[in-house]
């Protein structure tokens, strides 16, 4: 029995996290697994957005911006007395404007997704530096905070709670719907999915609004979290994004990609981060353990496909 | 098909004189030829490397690694003054071992991404991370500063010739070398007829993975190039000096023209594509625009060019209604 | 029709989820019981070995606080059962900090030390150490008032940037002209309290002084303050002086100032550490750089720190032992480590950081 790349990857996350359980000292109290599990949704909503981005085959380089505008759109309307529920409307419909801004030019105007979205990384960034002058916006009701750091039903942080959520909603959307299956076309022949009927443009711009959606959610728990936003807001996950998405499994090119992959992939970077942290390495050390992970096992998924290819071929020659 | 080019250039070409015609209307320094030396100068390390990363994504590849790898090679710079002594000789020496050094990296991503065909975002986000963090844990991100660079490199970086400053020239010979290296030699023409069309070129005897190893080698060699221009252009070796220029240098290029889905490019449209991100910074305090704005102009311009280049891009290939590649 | 379904029901169970938790909203002491008893046993195993102080810095690789991180290690030999975890972010992001922080307390360490990014989204994370029965202090930035058992500061923000101001008045040599401010980043906050000090030492003090712009930021970029001067003493013919903060900002200014040879027409003040600016003091194209010793800070955060563990609280005009004589607040927890160094051509020379 050949096992699926996603399992593959689903054991190394079990064997990071059996080894690191083993050598670092107070990994596996209930302290840390709880504040890990407080660490990882934020970011995994991020690689799930940036996951779907990528299985069009392209990428949004502006989502971490996207993020912390719908931050401070939240913010502010926390600080000017609204309460909870206004000021996530607000935060989704701040990132949602963001996302259909993206997905007008990338799907309307044609332009690629990777010179767009650096355009309006910038842009966005801006606008949050228009608004704020730099400076963050905080201090929010208790009520908020318990999004980020409250516990559902005691037990389990509410935001892993919430990100599990969104990665089945997304996967089943992905996976079940027509609009899934059309993301999944697009991704890997445009022009072909064009001529079996599909309304490209209209399929774009689905995923560029539901990315921003995920980064909304994402922005929502971060502000509680830390009970602030900024311009700076969320920033160090762009590239650690793709590097999850395509760790888990999605082609850069377009085409594949899983939900469970990706969830895997950011599993695997928040065992190494904090079992390194509690190691004690210097930081500078955990990006170079996560960039030989991120070639190592792309490499084992080279050499593997590698023998598929071949068995495939040969049937294929044989059937010619 | 020269036309379909020439179009493309043009209209970034359009945008540079737009823009420039209004700052010379706001500032009247801005006209002047010292205030261009100054931004060609401040911009030779984002066009070096702008210009290595061209021929990367004419591939329809894209390297995420190169800031770091300019870094690298700019400390190990940095570390080797101490031992080198104090004479022409010297120089000579570091634009040996700089782009030696910047070439062995390059080696690496390319090796990966021919041998091993990961795509080269994801090698290039691996080696950036583990480059990037190495440095970092090596230099602890300490400074090195001019007191400790030979003499001899400090009259290198401050050199005019005919009150051209000598990191112009190093530019303009990285720019030539490479146009010429693109229209001239079989591997620059190979480079071109890959990120054309890979399986034709293929059957033509093309070696893929061959173009591709050079590719990123000769990235990294410039890379090594602009260490030391970087290196003598600011007289200190900062190790976080260049953090996020990756970006920057593909905004660059495509700003210029290249496709990133490989194929289209070229030296004079990455050079184009330098010079507007260089005046439109150079413009924001010419033009006194207010700081908290400046993020939203620079990322308004960036959508509206590659929005308008693009349309005028299709309308070009609605009207010849095929698809052609040329250098 | 099927997506509709979805959506809908992806949207009860999310208010479900919410009302969940705040039916459920005392679950969370459930776990403060559970992290309390953690934090005890923590404290029972470092008594064996002796206290273990975390010092978090806004960022790690950078000189500044590379040269508090040796004060800080230098701390820990000299002091007796002091084990020293100086640990922070690679990036001064607020987010990855916090996780920095929340790391240290599975670590069960006695005090953390934090200089926050910003000061709001430490304050969570400041909760939950306190809760887990660690002594929670800050250092370099201020974090909120009310959480901290101590705050430890180099200098006082509004004398500091009034002294900049002041400085930068004196290398000019006249109370009249144009000066522009270059800031490390616009949302720096203890950067933005020094311009602001500054700006009205200038108002009150120096109405001649026009400032020609809002603060530019270089993005804590020596190449990009070199660049953004050059622009600036173009566009601004007539500029006077500038004021440089941020470590890297002043070397920048400085560094096109002697470019352009106009080490007497513009004056640089900033802040900046000796070590760096010591090639631009000498030829004055940086008149005046205004900092304090890093090394030192780090120093009196980890004996403070120990001190703090032990239940003691520092004293007005005490003598610390390789510091020197500590300022304390009315508020009994604010320590400030002494006034401002001013390094100059002369005396640059003598320090080592």
């Amino acid at each position: 029995m050949k096992l699926s790349k996603e399992s593959i990857l689903g054991l190394i996350a079990l064997g990071t996290f059996l080894l690191l359980a083993l050598i670092a000292p107070g990994f596996l109290s209930s302290n840390n697994i709880t504040s890990m599990m407080f660490q990882l949704p934020e970011f995994g909503l991020i690689a799930l957005a940036m996951m779907v981005v990528i299985v069009t085959g392209g990428i949004d380089l502006s989502i971490t911006y996207i993020a912390a505008l719908s931050g401070v759109g939240a913010a502010l309307m926390l600080t000017n007395g609204y309460g909870m529920l206004p000021a996530i409307i607000v935060a989704i419909l701040f990132a949602l404007a963001c996302g259909a801004f993206n997905g007008f030019v990338i799907s309307k105007i044609g332009v690629s997704p990777i010179l767009v979205t650096l355009g309006t990384m910038v842009l966005f960034e801006g606008i949050i530096l228009a608004i704020t002058k730099g400076n963050s916006i905080s201090g929010f009701s208790d009520g908020y905070s318990l999004i980020g750091n409250g516990y559902y039903l005691g037990l389990v942080p509410l935001s892993i709670v919430i990100f599990v959520l969104f990665a089945i909603i997304t996967a089943i959307l992905l996976s079940k719907t027509s609009w899934g299956r059309s993301v999944y076309m697009y991704g890997s022949n445009e022009t072909a999915t064009l001529f079996s009927g599909v309304k490209n443009s209209r399929v774009l711009m689905k995923v560029y609004l539901y990315a921003s959606l995920l980064a909304a959610i994402s922005a929502i728990i971060m502000t509680s979290r830390y009970n602030s936003v900024k311009v700076d807001l969320g920033s160090s996950y762009l590239l650690q994004s793709v590097a999850a998405a395509v760790l888990g499994g999605t082609n850069i090119h377009g085409g594949y990609g899983k939900v469970i992959g990706t969830v895997y992939a950011v599993m695997i970077f928040q065992f190494i981060r904090n079992g390194l942290n509690l190691l004690g390495f210097h930081s500078s050390l955990v990006d170079v353990v996560i960039g030989a992970i991120l070639i190592l096992v792309l490499a084992m998924n080279f050499f593997s496909d590698k023998f598929k290819k071949a068995a495939e071929t040969r049937k294929a020659e044989k059937a010619a | 098909m020269k036309e379909l080019l020439k179009q493309k250039e043009i209209s970034i070409l359009a945008i540079i004189l737009l823009i420039g015609a209004v700052l010379s209307f706001v500032s009247p320094v801005f006209l002047t030829i010292g205030n261009f030396l100054d931004i060609i100068e401040g911009n030779v390390v984002l066009g070096i490397l702008a210009i290595g990363m061209t021929l990367i994504i004419i591939t329809s590849d894209i390297d995420v690694s190169v800031a770091a790898v300019t870094t690298a090679v700019a400390v190990s710079i940095g570390y080797l003054f101490t031992y080198l002594p104090d004479s022409w000789i010297s120089v000579l020496l570091l634009f040996l071992i700089a782009p030696v050094i910047g070439l062995v990296m390059g080696l690496v991503n390319g090796l990966l991404v021919s041998i091993i065909e990961i795509p080269a975002i994801v090698v290039t986000l691996g080696t950036l991370n583990i480059i990037a963090g190495i440095v970092l844990y090596i230099t602890n991100g300490n400074y090195i500063n001019s007191t400790s660079f030979p003499k001899s490199f400090m009259e290198f970086a401050n050199y005019e010739l005919l009150g051209i400053p000598i990191l112009i020239y190093l530019l303009a010979i990285v720019a030539i070398g490479t146009w010429y290296i693109l229209k001239h030699t079989l591997i620059g023409r190979s480079v071109l007829a890959i990120g054309g069309n890979t399986q034709s070129s293929v059957r033509v005897g093309i070696d893929y993975k061959k173009v591709k190893l050079f590719v990123f080698a000769y990235m990294g060699v410039l890379a090594g190039i602009a260490a030391i221009a970087q290196t003598a252009y600011t007289k200190a070796v900062d190790p976080n000096g260049m953090l996020g220029l990756e970006l920057t240098v593909i905004a660059a290029v495509v700003l210029g023209g290249a496709n990133i889905h490989g194929g289209r490019g070229s030296v004079h449209g990455t050079l184009l594509g330098v010079l507007l991100l260089a005046i439109m910074q150079n413009g924001m305090i010419l033009a006194r625009i207010d700081t908290y704005w400046q993020n939203v102009v620079t990322g308004a311009i960036i959508v509206i060019a590659v929005s308008y280049d693009h349309i005028s891009y299709k309308r070009s290939q609605d009207k010849l209604a095929k698809i052609e590649v040329e250098a | 029709m099927k997506k509709l379904y979805l959506l809908l029901i992806a949207a009860l169970l999310l208010v479900g989820i919410l009302a969940g938790c705040v039916a459920e909203n005392s679950g969370s002491s459930d776990s403060e019981g559970e992290a309390e008893a953690g934090g005890a046993e923590g404290e029972s195993a470092g008594g064996e070995e002796g206290l273990d102080i975390a010092v978090v810095p806004k960022l790690v690789g950078i000189p500044y606080f590379n040269a508090s991180e040796s004060g800080a290690n230098e701390a820990g030999e000299d002091l007796e059962g002091v084990n020293v975890n100086y640990t922070g972010p690679t990036q001064a992001d607020a987010s990855a900090q916090v996780k920095v922080i929340e790391d240290l307390i599975s670590k069960n360490v006695d005090v953390i030390a934090v200089a926050p990014n910003d000061p709001a989204s430490v304050e969570p994370v400041l909760k939950k150490a306190k809760e887990s029965g660690i002594h929670v202090m800050d250092w370099d930035t201020p974090a909120d008032k009310e959480l901290v058992d101590l705050s430890v500061k180099q200098v006082d923000d509004e004398e500091f940037g009034r002294h900049m101001a002041q400085k930068l008045v004196e290398a000019m040599g006249t109370e009249e002209g144009e000066i522009a401010i270059l800031t490390g980043g616009l949302s720096a906050a203890n950067l933005n309290l020094w311009i602001e000090a500054a700006q009205k030492e200038f108002d009150e003090n120096y109405p001649g002084i026009e400032i020609v712009s809002e603060k530019i930021p270089t993005d804590e970029k020596q190449q990009v303050a070199y660049q953004k001067t050059l622009d600036l003493l173009k566009s601004y013919p007539d500029l006077k002086g500038v004021l440089a903060v941020s470590t890297p900002a002043p070397l920048g200014a400085a560094q096109a100032v002697q470019e352009e040879g106009l080490q007497d027409e513009v004056s640089v003040v900033g802040s900046a550490l000796p070590t760096d600016s010591a090639p631009f003091l000498e030829d004055g194209s940086l008149d005046t750089a205004v900092l304090w010793d890093p090394g030192k800070l780090g120093y009196l955060t980890v004996a403070l720190g120990q001190m703090l563990a032990e239940g003691e609280m520092p004293e007005d005009g005490q003598e610390i032992e390789g510091v020197g004589e500590i300022t304390v607040k009315e508020d009994g927890k604010t320590v400030i480590m002494g006034p401002p160094a001013d390094f100059t051509k002369e005396n640059a020379a003598d320090f080592d950081f």
